[in-house]
């Protein structure tokens, strides 16, 4: 029961969510949040907006609690830390705050052991690129990382969640969707402890301050590879490129990989399939 | 009866709330944090969930000026902005208010600097004659939506209001949210009839109206006269409102214009607003747990603001710690000016701490106000604490 009354009970658990920008860290913290609400708790989801591009590295949070939540500042001390990006924790320190214990959630393809996270946690996996490029197509990976998320909790029923995709979206984007959460429940694997893994050192992505210096190598999943036979330099891709990574060379398009954090749009956009989109590997 | 729950953003709950209120104009400017307010309101009129006219400008001016001319046609108009949105509606939002315009708006603050928020925005219209209220959650939103239209359309006030809220923090945060009932709100909120049609075939009224705001033959001064004593008439309005709206729907915000937090038996209370209110409430149960007997006043109405209350409350407690999330360069808080200028009659005034937290969007944490609350209770027991305006 909600009440406007001052609470009685603490806040039951703090979870904070990083992603890339285009992987759902705020609507998959809505989906949860509603199917949450559907198991009789209350909850808070609090994304961090700034000005961010796709494949920005973001972050949202979730306060659950039995009664109303009134605080309104962000997460800095998490239960349980989810990842939706299995390249993130390399740039990002994603273990930061998290009390001892805690929970990491990670979208990687190998077991808990061998993620590079290490330290006073249990972590599990997912690999939730996988399953969201099987169901969905694309490496959206949000509703994935639910799937397996009420599996190792068990916070929150597979049902609810399929509840709140509905809620949240109608027709074949909601069943896609709800094929992810159901394929990810299956496939996720159980938590592990590392205490004994060392972690692996985070490299913090540097602010470019001038012209050249921008690197963005690593906020991608797949790289393009072009085919220099098929380019017949239409130069579509290099128009439509957002981050200028794509050069001309002798009429043929080059693409610079520092720029490059493999949004696909090149791939998409090529009248020729003249690119091979490669995953990049972990 | 069941009530009906949905998990959803603070922007969201500003478009049910005008959906409730069955308004029936709605001008739209979108602005970062408030974008989501004119997207969700054009949703539910494609959906036919609301039965509006919706109008897309070219900028604030516009947005304010055509509802303001539509609510004064005799329709239940709404705009929302932010920022310098709100900035570059100063001017007409003054005409608003000379036409004694009940029309309602939804402020999502965005700092002046940035893009995060502070009251800042809201600060820069403090002259401009609306009322202005503030919000804590996403729920109080809603219901304070629905309010503003009651509040602005008594008779005995008939001026323009706006409630605000801390962009992002509300406006883009998801927590379960109640809607009300339909037939509630209708019985609540009757359909918007104008006194003072602005069609001149419509009748004398409007004639004579325009005629006292614009006539030569009479003192200059005495629309800012009844303008001022409107404003003091919505102070009782606006309680009223709220023990109705508290009634209906079991929901109330303290008496309207302040509310008060376990003040029982403190001599020391902090005062805050907005969503620093709300993390407020989290330290004052610390520091309450460990004894230490601070109490909490949040700052709901702006405008008017609630001297009366403050007055009371400042004639029994012996120190006030003050938060303000704005600053007007050169004199200081918002609220610390006017809780002191409230309280000068008293015969033994409190001693005033001032407090600036969460400008441009600045994180205000439970530990921080729970450092508020310990240093005013220190002044409380007599030490002389320093400095006595504090950047947290």
């Amino acid at each position: 029961m909600i009440t406007d009354s001052p609470r009685e009970n603490a806040i039951l658990m703090e979870i904070r969510f990083h992603g890339r920008g285009g992987q759902g860290a705020v609507t998959g913290v809505r989906l949860l949040s509603t199917a949450l609400y559907y198991e009789g708790k209350y909850t808070l989801g609090i994304p961090m907006y700034g000005t961010e591009r796709r494949g920005a590295p973001v972050q949202s949070f979730l306060r659950i609690s039995e009664d109303r939540i009134y605080e309104r500042d962000l997460v800095h001390e998490p239960d349980m830390v989810v990842v939706l990006d299995p390249l993130l924790a390399k740039t990002v320190p994603v273990t930061q705050g998290l009390k001892k214990g805690g929970l990491v959630l990670v979208n990687h393809p190998h077991s808990g052991l061998e993620t590079g996270i290490g330290g006073p946690f249990k972590v599990a996996t997912v690999d939730a690129t996988k399953v969201a490029m099987e169901t969905i197509g694309r490496p959206i990976t949000n509703t994935a990382i639910l799937g397996a998320f009420a599996k190792v909790t068990g916070m929150v029923k597979l049902s609810n969640l399929e509840e709140a995709a509905h809620h949240q979206w109608s027709g074949r984007i909601g069943e896609m969707n709800i094929k992810a959460m159901q394929k990810a429940y299956e496939v996720a694997t159980p938590s592990v402890d590392v205490s004994n893994v060392k972690m692996e050192d985070v490299q913090l992505e540097k602010r470019a301050r001038k012209a050249g210096e921008r690197d963005v190598s690593s906020w991608r999943l797949f790289r393009p590879v072009f085919n220099d036979a098929k380019c017949i330099g239409c130069r579509r891709c290099y128009i439509l490129c957002p981050e200028v990574a794509i050069g001309m060379k002798n009429n043929k398009a080059t693409v610079n990989y520092q720029y490059c954090k493999g949004c696909g749009i090149c791939n998409e956009e090529c009248p020729t399939k003249a690119i091979d989109w490669i995953q990049e590997t972990i | 009866m069941p009530q009906k729950f949905e998990v959803m953003v603070g922007n969201k709950a500003v478009a049910h709330a005008v959906r409730l209120a069955r308004a029936k104009f709605i001008s739209a400017f979108p602005i970062t944090p408030q974008t989501t307010i004119v997207q969700y309101i054009a949703d539910m009129v494609a959906n036919g969930e609301i039965d509006a006219e919706y109008v897309t400008v070219e900028g604030e001016l516009t947005a304010q000026a055509s509802a303001f001319t539509a609510e004064a046609a005799g329709v239940r108009a709404f705009t929302a902005t932010a920022g310098p949105g709100l900035l570059y509606m100063h001017h007409p939002m003054i005409a608003t208010r000379n036409n004694r315009i009940p029309l309602v708006m939804a402020v999502m603050h965005r700092g002046i600097k940035g893009m995060d928020p502070d009251q800042t925005d809201m600060m820069a219209q403090r002259e401009t004659g609306w009322m202005m209220m503030e919000c804590e959650s996403g729920q109080e939103i809603l219901d304070t939506g629905l309010m503003a239209y009651k509040i602005a359309e008594d008779e005995r006030v008939r001026l323009p209001i706006l409630f605000a809220g801390d962009g992002y923090i509300l406006s883009y945060t998801d927590e379960p949210i109640n809607i009300p009932d339909e037939a509630m709100v209708d019985a609540f909120l009757p359909p918007y009839k104008t006194t003072i049609p602005l069609l001149p075939n419509q009748g004398q009224e409007n004639r004579d109206f325009q005629m006292k705001q614009y006539s030569t033959d009479l003192d200059p001064q005495a629309t800012f006269v009844e303008d001022q004593q409107a404003m003091e008439n919505a102070k009782k309005v606006i309680k009223e409102v709220n023990a109705e709206f508290k009634k209906m729907f079991g929901r109330g915000y303290g008496n309207g214009l302040i509310e008060e937090y376990k003040t029982k038996n403190c001599e020391a209370v902090i005062v805050a607003s907005g969503t620093i209110a709300s993390t407020a409430r989290v330290a004052i149960d610390k520091l309450q747990a460990e004894d230490k007997n601070v109490g909490l006043v949040r700052l709901k109405t702006f405008k008017p603001f609630p001297a009366e209350d403050f007055a009371l409350i400042g004639s029994k407690v012996n120190v006030m710690g003050i938060i303000d999330r704005n600053i007007s360069i050169g004199s200081g808080g918002w609220t610390f000016g006017e809780i002191r200028n409230s309280m000068y009659e008293v015969e033994e005034r409190p001693k005033t701490l001032q407090f600036h937290a969460g400008l441009s969007g600045k994180e205000v944490r439970v530990q921080d106000l729970i450092k508020i609350g310990e240093k005013t209770l220190k002044a409380a027991s007599g030490v002389k604490v320093s400095p006595l305006v504090e950047w947290v």
